[in-house]
């Protein structure tokens, strides 16, 4: 992978940045830009609707980024990618499509697979001392369960959950399963047909995409059993006074004018990186992580091998340790609770700072941030 | 402390920029909870100090430690500073509109250079005739054009 190369793909990295806040949101490449201005310029117009000459340019980009999708994360058929304003918005679709009695969760959630859970019984899976997943507790939890809602990897740390074996139990309890994937979609080669999971959510945002725009997979036959919760324009073929006949699937989802340019950019990020490769991302990411200077420093988490690092300098506020790092070398990190209050408020944590490292960070950023991070330990000593 | 200053200085700013405005709230809504001696909960003297050390950092990492160090002693010292010049300024400009003198009613004029200057009879003045200054009564300085 040529860094170098790719860096010069993200026209903001000439402002003489180090952009560490990649877990909350990357850089965008000059092709998703290309793109979304493509699409205000060239085909403004409305998709499967209008049958003139940009109607029909639009529906055919939207049909391509549909299936950039689908090969992208390896469903099978682009019927069962659902454009989302973002994750949250399609884990609460699927929160108000369906009826759940008990829903398990592990206890390291994002804000949004947690709080749409709370109507319902929610378990919560203790993790392990060591902060990896415990299959044990789970294994308990989810017994009589009618959804397991797990992330797949972290935003806190990074850690990946076994989902493997989370799904199997789940399946073997007669659980569905939902991920959320959108720290996984960016950062790691994924087969949603090989972990055989019902339901993936994810967000546009964090893999190079538009901000806006988010996708919901799920297998087919789910999908055609679940009612929408928001109804309009494009869910319906037919209606009447008092009756409706709900579209095939994407659509019956995907309620009023959709959010084009977005979908287009969301397209064109899915293919950069195919082309750069899921797997050579994460070995860079990884390999960047082996640079990263801990001592002295107060791990958050779990410090496993992925592109995300918490931690926190004691004695010094997680917001101050990243405003100093913005205003002494414009290095850009996450401080604060990443909407992870629970796990926080349950460990007794005020916040902690992240950094997370992508596809265009190079290792003399890494050390650049160590010999900075050093100089902030200096202050408290 | 700072936000004392910060309001102040931000607040005279935002007549002019709607950018200091909201930093002019922000740091109020500190000034005010520090009056009542609650904790300030807006982050404005965080960010104060962070964007001070992390600047300072870029030069001299061993003042940014101690700055960092004693900020709360800075920030007083400023504050204290910044008080006696406003009371020193407003002291000056009452002596001003008062006095025409800045330095005070028995300062010398010199000292103050906002004190207007005295009137200038030139010689192409009517009240400048022959050397003579009807105004004031003294002779003017009208040189060549005198004779």
């Amino acid at each position: 992978m040529n860094v170098e190369k790719i860096r010069n793909e993200f026209p903001i990295l000439k402002k003489n940045i180090i952009y560490f806040d990649n877990a909350c949101m990357p850089l965008r490449p000059r092709c998703v830009i290309d793109k979304i201005n493509e699409y205000y310029s060239e085909y403004p117009s409305c998709a499967g609707r209008s049958h003139h000459k940009l109607g029909i340019r639009l529906t055919k980009e939207v049909n391509m980024a549909r299936d950039s999708i689908k090969k992208l994360i390896g469903a099978k058929k682009s019927e069962e990618i659902i454009f989302t304003k973002n994750a949250t918005e399609a884990i609460n679709l699927i929160a108000h499509s369906l009826k759940f009695n008990v829903v398990v969760t592990s206890d390291r959630e994002h804000n949004s697979n947690l709080l749409p859970w709370q109507k319902f019984e929610h378990r919560v899976v203790k993790s392990n001392l060591d902060n990896t997943f415990n299959l044990d507790d789970f294994s308990e939890k989810v017994v009589g369960a009618d959804l397991v809602s797990i992330v797949y990897t972290s935003n806190l740390d990074g850690y990946t959950l076994p989902v493997r074996e989370i799904i199997e139990i789940a399946h073997n309890n007669g659980a569905l399963v939902l991920l959320d994937a959108a720290q996984t979609v960016p950062n790691k080669k994924i087969d949603v047909r090989k972990l055989d999971v019902d339901f993936l959510v994810f967000s546009g945002h964090k893999m190079l995409g538009p901000t806006g725009i988010g996708v919901l997979y799920g297998k087919e036959n789910l999908l055609n059993d679940l009612n929408p919760f928001i109804l309009g324009g494009e869910t319906v073929y037919d209606s009447t006074y008092d009756s409706f006949k709900l579209e095939k699937l994407p659509h019956k989802f995907e309620a009023g004018l959709q959010n084009y340019a977005g979908i287009v950019g969301l397209g064109a990020a899915a293919k950069f990186l195919m082309k750069v490769g899921l797997d050579n991302i994460e070995k860079h990411e990884k390999m960047l992580k082996q640079h990263i200077d801990v001592e002295g420093l107060e791990i958050i988490g779990y410090l496993g091998e992925s592109g995300i690092f918490n931690f926190n300098i004691p004695g010094l506020n997680s917001h101050e340790v990243a405003m100093m790092l913005d205003s002494s070398k414009n290095i850009m990190v996450r401080s604060g609770a990443h909407c992870l209050h629970s796990w926080f408020n349950s460990k007794n944590i005020k916040g902690s700072v992240r950094a997370s490292f992508y596809l265009y960070n190079t290792i003399e950023e890494v050390k650049l941030f160590n010999e900075e991070l050093k100089k902030l330990k200096k202050l408290v000593k | 402390m700072l936000c004392l200053v910060a309001w102040i200085i931000f607040g005279i700013l935002g007549i002019f920029s709607v950018r200091y405005r909201s930093l002019a709230k922000e740091s109020f809504d500190c000034v005010f909870r520090r009056l009542l001696f609650k904790k300030c909960e807006s982050n404005f003297n965080e960010k104060m100090k962070s964007s001070i050390i992390g600047n300072l950092m870029k030069f001299s990492p061993r003042t940014a430690r101690g700055v960092y160090k004693n900020y709360e002693i800075f920030s007083w010292i400023f504050v204290i500073l910044f008080v006696v010049s406003m009371v020193w300024g407003a002291v000056g400009a009452y002596n001003l509109i008062v006095y025409d003198n800045c330095a005070g009613p028995n300062a010398d004029p010199d000292q103050c250079i906002f004190t207007p200057e005295e009137e200038i009879v030139s010689c192409g003045d009517p009240l400048c005739e022959s050397g003579h200054c009807e105004k004031c009564g003294d002779e003017c300085d009208c040189g060549d054009c005198s004779g």
